[in-house]
């Protein structure tokens, strides 16, 4: 609070929305930082989880490497913003974070596409196999946080903003709504999986808990909030966790871990779970921003 | 648990086959049977002489047998189960090789007549500990309700004396014991509880089915079928590499092998492998025990109830092989229904080229399936019904049906088989009618064993012969549909015998009653497929498996009002000190 008291410049309020460019915001380029951490993880995730999945498709059609290049540009860009300490945003940074946001939502097209062309249409059994429909979003979310990530590192200090709205609810929201659809994923390819491991309900009871609060959180704004802390640390370890998990899955298919190159790519996938991690950080950054606003 | 890295023993080369022939020396025994989950190792298994009275001594370890004997165990019985087939190793025996493979099959010599004699062999009867289900399709369907009751609802055939609601619990019953993957939702008959595991994702054989269907309007569904979906104890999930048929090799089938035995032999049954049974033998109007043969000589195993679960040919041979001065035509006979109303399904196929790579090889060979004309009755000129199913034949049988059912040799089956890549083909399960006529009777001729053979006859009637060419009529408009060329009917193919000791109200017109208990001898029950009286459009071994948890049921409650005429200890023994 210090920072604020020695005399920065103050935010007017309603007017159009200011570029700062403090010397020092350590909290925001926290925020930032942490945003970029969850960017970074979620586009791991993707990269790794798309190669995977798309050279078990032989990458029969080229736009299948879209994912991999683009998920590798914002990996490169968020592990870039997250190491630097500085307050200023990056053009660069933020241009790739948009093109990955753009291409998520290209790749939801396709993947929605590639389900209803099986036969049966929507119903359930291709929902489950074929290309994941949920999938490509991690990469919107990625880019989102990313380029979410520039705008809070760029922002008024005590009212940061984005799209003209408080940065913290906003991204407390859309972090819910991110952790919403991850768990959504998660719940159809366990359903898939007919739940045989109880250890599968987890990210289908731990993940909604935290989006709640954090949901609750964006509408009240402002207050410390230790419980979704909690829930959003829980839901990071729980993202690690799930490696594990799946590390045990794939052990449990003929051959096991012996026949890792056929295992790896039919069995539960290994880079999948650390998404769960990336959203839980950004939704720690969005409550760092929120406790701020509070206390400025 | 399964431990990470366990294979099977081809996948491992530091695991070696095992150096027995369970064709030759049994292997259960010593107190020990196979634990057919793990390469090499074994479950502890309590053993009984011959001269113990078991409570019940079961003839057959397949989809009746089997299960029955589970059951029966874990409802505190004392149990031996005898099978005349081997104890196979699935992790360690089964080879990914045809020819070799055909070790599972019964293919001790029969006689086939009529005017239309039968197929014997591959595609109906299995010889091993776990039965048929160890090389069966693993297609589990319930029956349409209305079957129960065929004769007063539809007009045909004769009605069962089991109410379609109970069988519907029990049907719920073995879909969870052997976490049978199907849709979420089934598009045909009353509710039923989802299946407890989920649909495997369509091979292209498959999504012929799908396509034709959606052509031609009718609805279909990935088959309900018994290999996991996903990870089971120490079972791995499919690897679709399509040896169903032929013994699956990583234990992601669910049959009566690794199902239903391993909880027989947790709950205290004895299984004895290499054991054929030829003859029951009865004292003042009951069984005693039966006769059998293991390691080269005849032994009587005492009991005071005898089951017999061999599938409808064997089971029908014993019971007429059992034929002493008290009872001259055969044990339970009285009827003389004992081998007639022999069943069997139609298994005609159409067969197209397709422009895209099918490779029916991929996976399980029946992964989508219609039962449109299992519940569909207008527009028949029949009665009963057919579903069929998606199909997956593999080289060495693809070439048998070209140089067979179609008569191709020399230079014509090497270019057909060329394009076996690019095949798909629909199959039917219809329902035949039961006829007095098609029966089991005993030959003149013998077997190693020294026993009759069994003599099986069997004739088409006019219903039959109008369910064919339907099927094979709408079949190819389907093929057709999804884009098959070059489209031919396999016109002579049957499966899955049924019949020959049917259930019944009427101690007149059926062998066994409600609970497969012998009309004519308290203590003999039997207890397979042999007790349908008819059979319906579906593959029947999860019906069979449901009736012999009821029967086991119903053989409990028996038991505790004292009705099981002092045969079987009125109050299940439950302490089974042995297996801590
Ligand atoms: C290739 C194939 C595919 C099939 N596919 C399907 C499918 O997809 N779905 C389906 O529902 N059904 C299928 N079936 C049918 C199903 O397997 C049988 O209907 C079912 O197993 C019959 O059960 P059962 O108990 O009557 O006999 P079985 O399961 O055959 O068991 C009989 C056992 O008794 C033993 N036996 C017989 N006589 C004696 C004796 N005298 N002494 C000692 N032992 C004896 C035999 O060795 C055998 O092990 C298939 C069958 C085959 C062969
Ligand atoms: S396809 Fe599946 S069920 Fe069939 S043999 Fe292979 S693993 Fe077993």
């Amino acid at each position: 609070m210090t920072w604020f008291a020695a005399g920065r410049p103050q935010h007017s309020g309603s007017g159009p929305r200011r570029h700062f460019h403090p010397r020092s915001d350590v909290a925001n380029t926290n925020a930032a930082q942490r945003l970029n951490h969850g960017s970074t993880l979620l586009a791991a995730s993707v990269l790794l989880d798309s190669g995977l999945e798309h050279y078990r498709g032989q990458y029969f059609n080229r736009a299948m490497y879209t994912p991999v290049l683009v998920s590798s540009a914002v990996l490169a860009s968020s592990l870039h913003g997250a190491g630097d300490a500085g307050a200023r945003s990056s053009r660069v940074r933020h241009a790739v974070q948009a093109l990955a946001g753009l291409t998520g939502v290209v790749g939801l097209g396709f993947h929605a596409y590639n389900v209803g062309k099986r036969e049966g249409g929507y119903r359930w059994e291709n929902l489950f196999y074929a290309a994941p429909i949920g999938a490509p979003f991690a990469l919107t979310l990625a880019g989102v946080l990313g380029g979410a990530a520039e705008r809070v590192r760029d922002a008024d200090p005590r009212d940061a903003l984005l799209l003209g709205l408080p940065a913290g609810p906003l991204l407390a929201a859309g972090t819910a709504l991110g952790l919403a659809g991850t768990v959504g994923e998660a719940g159809l390819l366990h359903f898939r999986g007919a739940y045989h491991n109880p250890a599968m309900f987890l990210p289908v009871s731990v993940p909604p808990l935290a989006g709640a609060l954090l949901a609750w959180a964006a509408v009240r704004g402002s207050g410390r909030r230790p419980l979704t802390r909690g829930w959003l640390w829980a839901t990071a370890a729980l993202g690690l966790g799930g490696v594990g998990f799946h590390t045990y899955g794939i052990s449990r298919k003929m051959g096991g871990w012996r026949n890792w190159s056929q295992n790896l790519l039919s069995g539960p996938p290994l880079p999948a779970p650390p998404a769960f991690t990336g959203l839980a950080l950004a939704g720690l950054a969005a409550l760092d921003l929120l406790e701020r606003r509070e206390h400025a | 648990m399964r431990l990470p890295g366990t294979g099977n023993a081809a996948d491992n080369p530091q695991e070696r086959t095992p150096g027995d022939d369970p064709r030759q020396v049994p292997r259960a025994g010593n107190g020990r049977a196979p634990n057919v989950m793990r390469i090499g190792a074994w479950v502890p298994m309590r053993q009984y002489v011959d001269d113990d009275e078991v409570d019940f001594v079961i003839v057959g370890t397949g989809a009746g047998g089997g299960t029955l004997a589970a059951k029966l165990a874990e409802h505190g019985f004392t149990v031996a189960a005898l099978d005349a087939g081997p104890y196979w190793r699935p992790l360690e025996d089964f080879a990914s090789d045809e020819m070799h493979q055909s070790k599972l099959y019964w293919t001790d010599e029969r006689i086939v007549d009529g005017e239309n004699p039968l197929q014997l062999g591959s595609n109906n009867s299995g010889k091993s500990v776990g039965g048929s289900t160890v090389h069966f399709a693993m297609v589990s369907l319930r029956f349409r309700p209305d079957w129960f009751k065929a004769r007063s609802l539809l007009g045909y055939g004769a009605d069962w004396p089991l109410d379609w609601r109970e069988m519907w619990d029990y049907y719920g019953e073995v879909e969870q014991t052997l976490k049978i993957a199907g849709p979420v939702t089934y598009p045909w008959g009353p509710k039923r509880s989802r299946y407890p595991y989920r649909a495997h994702e369509l091979s292209a054989s498959a999504k012929v089915l799908a396509r034709g269907a959606e052509a031609l309007g009718i609805a279909w569904t990935p088959t309900p079928i018994a290999t996991l979906s996903a990870p089971r104890g120490d079972a791995p999930p499919c690897v679709y590499r399509g040896f169903c048929t032929l013994g699956c090799s990583t234990n992601a089938k669910q049959s009566v092998l690794n199902t239903w035995l391993p909880r027989a032999l947790k709950a205290g049954a004895e299984i004895r492998d290499l054991a054929m049974v030829g003859r029951i033998e009865t004292k003042h109007g009951r069984a005693t025990g039966v006769h059998y043969h293991r390691e080269g000589r005849w032994r009587f195993q005492r009991a005071r109830n005898v089951v017999v679960a061999g599938y409808a040919i064997e089971t029908p041979r014993l019971l007429l092989m059992s034929a002493s001065s008290e009872f001259p035509d055969g044990l339970a006979n009285s009827s003389g229904l004992v081998g007639r109303y022999l069943t069997v399904q139609g298994n005609q196929a159409v067969w197209g080229v397709f422009d895209e790579e099918i490779r029916s090889y991929k996976g399980p060979p029946s992964l989508a399936i219609t039962e449109h004309w299992n519940y569909e009755d207008r527009g028949k000129d029949f009665s009963g019904g057919y579903c069929y199913m998606s199909q997956g034949p593999l080289p060495t049988l693809w070439g048998k049906t070209q140089a067979t059912a179609r008569g191709l040799w020399g230079e014509a089956l090497v270019a057909e088989m060329q394009r076996y890549n690019h095949v798909a083909g629909l199959k039917v399960v219809s329902e035949y009618m039961p006829q007095a006529r098609n029966r089991v009777t005993l030959a003149e001729e013998t077997d190693q064993y020294r026993l009759p053979i069994a003599r099986v006859t069997y004739s088409w009637c006019d219903n039959d012969r109008a369910m064919n060419r339907h099927a094979l009529a709408f079949m190819r408009q389907a093929l057709e549909a999804a884009g098959g060329r070059e489209i031919w009917d396999q016109e002579n193919d049957t499966c899955h015998l049924n019949g020959t000791a049917r259930m019944g109200d009427d101690p007149r017109t059926s062998v066994v009653n409600a609970d497969c208990r012998s009309w004519d001898i308290p203590n003999l029950w039997i207890c397979d497929g042999s007790v349908f009286p008819t059979v319906g459009g579906v593959n029947p071994s999860l019906t069979i498996q449901a009736i012999a948890c009821r029967t086991a049921d119903r053989i409990k409650a028996l038991a505790a009002c004292g009705d099981l005429s002092g045969a079987a200890s009125a109050s299940p023994k439950r302490a089974l000190a042995w297996a801590s």
